[in-house]
């Protein structure tokens, strides 16, 4: 029994830190653009596919395939966001387009994956065989490592964020867009940027969880409802409340999994979610407007 | 547009839509097509009217349909009420749901209203599906296969005669576009162009923005769900596979074509879409690719829809007036 | 050749503004509006609310989105340019409404106003001379600014505006929402600015000790320039006299 609730505990940790990393990215680009990405989970199967040729092309170290997958999904992210989103930002109701298209382009890649590379699961191998034991209770490489890296993310890009000039920027036009235009911030750059970055902060998540989950057409939904729940959650924009809120949700998810069923999870984040809107409408650390 | 025009356009619409049974009656797949048409037309001009009049970023429309369907379909199995009655039970659960989830979503901002509406869509399935879902009568995962046809006063509708049950849908249409058509005639409409503009200063005038946007949820899903009844009848059997992206997104594509906003644009959209969706159906796994990257571009490059596009192309009356500012 | 003669017409003149008409949406905002800024000077634009003096200094820092017209800075051709390429040359806009970062401190408030290319390389000595103008906000470099009182805030705008290392800053209404013993330290402060060597462009309501400032005035009326002169000149105008001292 006891065992039980720390390995619980311990999954819900785990899947609460790609979580965070995943929702950091998408309260990200809310955030700073205001902009809703229904792409974003496509863009988590990206990430994952990405990762599957490049193995495919026979370079089996994870270091090198991060290395390579992460300039490929900024460049697509960036490249997207121009092509796409940069334009509707003038027009009337350009939030409603934005969700539009970006749900369009969802669509369209997951058809995509489909037919490039069949309806059937890919896996990719493990990043580090073995295991540390401990008694009854087992911790493999594999879940260590996915934390660390996550973490670690995390934890660059918050330094990015608080400490370089670029970083500064894109707090400056999340918080205010006429003022960072005024300083002579290319906002246009930054919202490009702030896209390829969640692209690939969500890519990354892919890479990590697909070596547990494997990589389908179709897996981004779950990932996208999910980061999107962390980040209403936390507050939209809110990149400490995303943190929290994804140990929250990978934590719920785990208990709820364990004690009712994996059926139940997703009505217990929406139950969970819903009670949390009630009594505050932004959010655990949202801000109004 | 002005009401009046609103108006003569619907007119035109529907007396060609009525009189196309003459070109397509001999073929039932025509026929079943144009039934879907009218179906999703009703669908799209309710979610045009609380996302592109009321400004509120409602993604819940297909969840509230399918809800219509199966509340139909086990109201008339299970309590033997017959569908024409059923069918109006099912907007009423359908509305009631809608207030209940408008209640907690009104006091939220944009894409929180988008994320819990749409959170409604992505929680049906696994309750449809699970042990609620089989106490209620829902079959599960299985579906409800067999559905009692519509009928009313003794004549019953059969998916082989397709053409009378077109021309009741087309009734349910038109009355369902003459209510929209009103709601955005009468104070209500003025009420959310005012919020729409501004929200503090409408409040300010005493419009009370969460009165309106409550009656809007209400209306739109009793609509939706109520066509969603009809559609369970005329299909006969029902599964959560409506939940899939996909007819969410031909839906988008429908407020695509027609334009946000333009109503009766969703109407126009609505045909266009599906007998589109028709002619793809060959391409198998490459007809949704195809639908992602027709919305792409047209919400590129058709930003308004079609009626955006006559609107352009039709001269200006003059608004060209220089305003000082 | 033609550049050395328009510069030889130009002589001092530092901004250069010709046949300026400026839109939001459909709204013809500024009609047509000419004029001139001296390098060194302060001119001071006066007019009443919602006239377009705001969008006349955004039109000229790049802020506003649809322009027709020439605006010459320095005898180099701006109007249209993107708002970060004008920050680049030298030109700062000081909004009315101060648009800082909230949840950023001072410091970094300050930071961010130094992020130009042509400014970073000065951040370190426009830093001590802007809390050498500013020593309040010397002493609250850790604050967030989004608890700063009104007045403290107007400061720490105008100090981001000069960390931009700007030959010419465009600055809207200064005083707005400020008392009185306030508005006469903005003016001094604006003055030693212009001291500095840094030419200013401002716009106001008639606010007496900012007027006073004034090398030359402007009035703008309905989008159109309809006074232009000297204080001198401003005063012996009964329409200007009508409408701005209520005489």
């Amino acid at each position: 029994m006891l065992v039980e609730i720390i390995d619980v505990i311990i999954s819900g940790m785990i899947n609460g830190s790609v979580y965070a990393l995943m929702a950091v990215g998408l309260t990200l680009i809310y955030g700073v653009s205001k902009a809703f990405n229904f792409a974003y989970g496509s863009f988590y199967s990206m990430g994952g596919y990405v990762a599957f040729m490049i193995f495919g092309a026979h370079i089996n170290n994870y270091i090198l395939v991060f290395c390579l997958a992460a300039p490929i999904l900024f460049l697509l992210g960036y490249l997207i966001e121009k092509a796409l989103v940069a334009p509707l930002r003038k027009r009337d109701d350009w939030e409603i387009k934005v969700m539009m298209i970006t749900l369009g382009l969802a669509l369209f890649l997951d058809n995509s994956y489909q037919v490039i590379f069949g309806a059937r699961m890919k896996s990719l191998p493990t990043i580090l065989e073995g295991s540390i034991e401990l008694g009854d209770f087992i911790l493999s490489y594999q879940d260590i490592i996915i934390f660390i890296f996550s973490i670690g993310g995390i934890l660059a890009f918050r330094w990015f964020l608080n400490n370089t000039r670029t970083g500064m920027s894109v707090r400056a036009v999340a918080q205010n867009p006429a003022g960072a235009q005024i300083v002579g911030i290319p906002k246009e750059f930054v919202f490009s940027a702030t896209f390829a970055i969640s692209t690939v902060m969500v890519g990354m998540g892919g890479i990590l969880l697909a070596q547990k989950y494997f990589v389908t057409p179709m897996g981004g939904w779950d990932i996208l409802v999910k980061s999107w729940v962390i980040t209403a959650f936390g507050g939209m924009g809110s990149i400490k409340g995303s943190l929290y809120a994804a140990f929250i949700v990978g934590m719920l998810e785990a208990f709820v999994g364990w004690h009712f069923g994996m059926n139940w999870t997703l009505i217990a984040l929406f139950a969970v979610l819903l009670t949390t809107l009630a009594i505050r409408p932004q959010g655990l650390m949202g801000k109004w407007g | 547009m002005d009401h009046k025009r609103i108006a003569i356009v619907l007119a035109v619409i529907w007396g060609v839509v009525a009189i196309l049974p003459v070109f397509f009656g001999s073929t039932n797949l025509y026929m079943h097509i144009l039934i879907m048409c009218l179906i999703w037309s009703v669908v799209a001009s309710c979610w045009d009217l609380i996302m592109g009049f009321a400004g509120i970023f409602s993604f819940g429309q297909v969840a509230f349909f399918v809800i219509g369907a199966y509340s139909s379909a086990i109201i008339s199995a299970k309590f033997g009420v017959p569908p024409i009655f059923a069918v109006f039970a099912a907007g009423v659960v359908a509305g009631g749901l809608g207030v209940l989830v408008g209640l907690p979503c009104l006091k939220l901002k944009g894409a929180y209203i988008a994320l819990v509406t749409f959170a409604v869509h992505m929680i049906l399935e696994p309750v449809l599906k699970g042990d609620i879902g089989r106490a209620i009568g829902t079959g599960g995962s299985r579906g409800i296969l067999t559905i009692e046809p519509m009928n009313i006063f003794g004549y019953t509708f059969l998916s082989s005669e397709p053409i009378p049950y077109f021309y009741l849908m087309l009734l349910v249409a038109i009355i369902c576009s003459a209510i929209i058509l009103i709601v955005i005639k009468s104070h209500w409409g003025t009420a959310f162009l005012a919020l729409k503009d501004s929200e503090d200063f409408a409040t300010c005038l005493g419009v009370s923005a969460f009165k309106y946007k409550l009656r809007v949820f209400a209306l739109t899903s009793f609509l939706t769900g109520l066509v969603g009844g009809f559609y369970a009848h005329y299909v006969g059997m029902l599964s959560t596979r409506m939940l899939g992206i996909d007819l969410f997104v031909t839906l988008m594509v429908i407020l695509v074509i027609g334009g946000v906003g333009k109503f009766p644009g969703a109407i126009i959209g609505a045909f266009i879409t599906i007998a589109l969706n028709e002619l793809l159906s060959p391409l198998g796994p490459y007809r949704p690719i195809i639908l992602g990257a027709l919305v792409v571009v047209l919400v590129l490059l058709l930003p308004d829809g079609i009626i955006g596009l006559i609107q352009k192309i039709l001269p200006k009356k003059n608004n060209g007036l220089p305003i000082e500012s | 050749m033609i550049q050395g003669l328009l510069n030889a017409i130009w002589g001092m003149l530092m901004i250069k503004i010709e046949n300026l008409n400026a839109y939001y949406d459909d709204f013809h905002v500024l009609k047509n509006v000419s004029m001139s800024v001296e390098e060194g000077q302060i001119v001071v634009m006066l007019g009443p609310n919602g006239h377009g003096k705001s969008t006349f200094l955004k039109s000229i820092c790049g802020l506003v989105s649809k322009v027709k017209g020439s605006i010459m800075f320095n005898g180099t051709q701006i109007s249209g340019l993107a708002a970060e390429k004008i920050v680049n040359m030298g030109i700062t806009y000081i909004a009315e409404n101060r648009e800082l970062f909230p949840e950023m401190t001072v410091l970094e408030n300050l930071k961010m106003g130094a992020y130009s290319k042509s400014a970073r390389t000065h951040e370190k000595k426009n830093l001590e001379k802007v809390f050498e103008l500013f020593p309040r906000l010397k002493n609250r470099v850790n604050q967030m600014a989004s608890t700063m009182s009104g007045g403290e805030a107007r400061m720490l705008a105008i100090a981001r505006g000069l960390m931009s290392n700007a030959r010419f800053l465009a600055v809207d209404e200064p005083s707005l929402g400020l008392q009185p013993n306030l508005r006469d330290e903005v003016a001094r402060i604006i003055k030693e600015i212009n001291i500095a060597g840094i030419t200013v462009l401002l716009v106001e309501q008639n606010i007496p000790q900012i007027t006073e400032l004034a090398d030359q005035l402007y009035v703008l009326e309905e989008g159109q320039i309809t006074f232009e002169g000297s204080k001198d000149e401003a005063l012996g105008n009964d329409h200007l006299k009508e409408i701005f001292l209520g005489m």
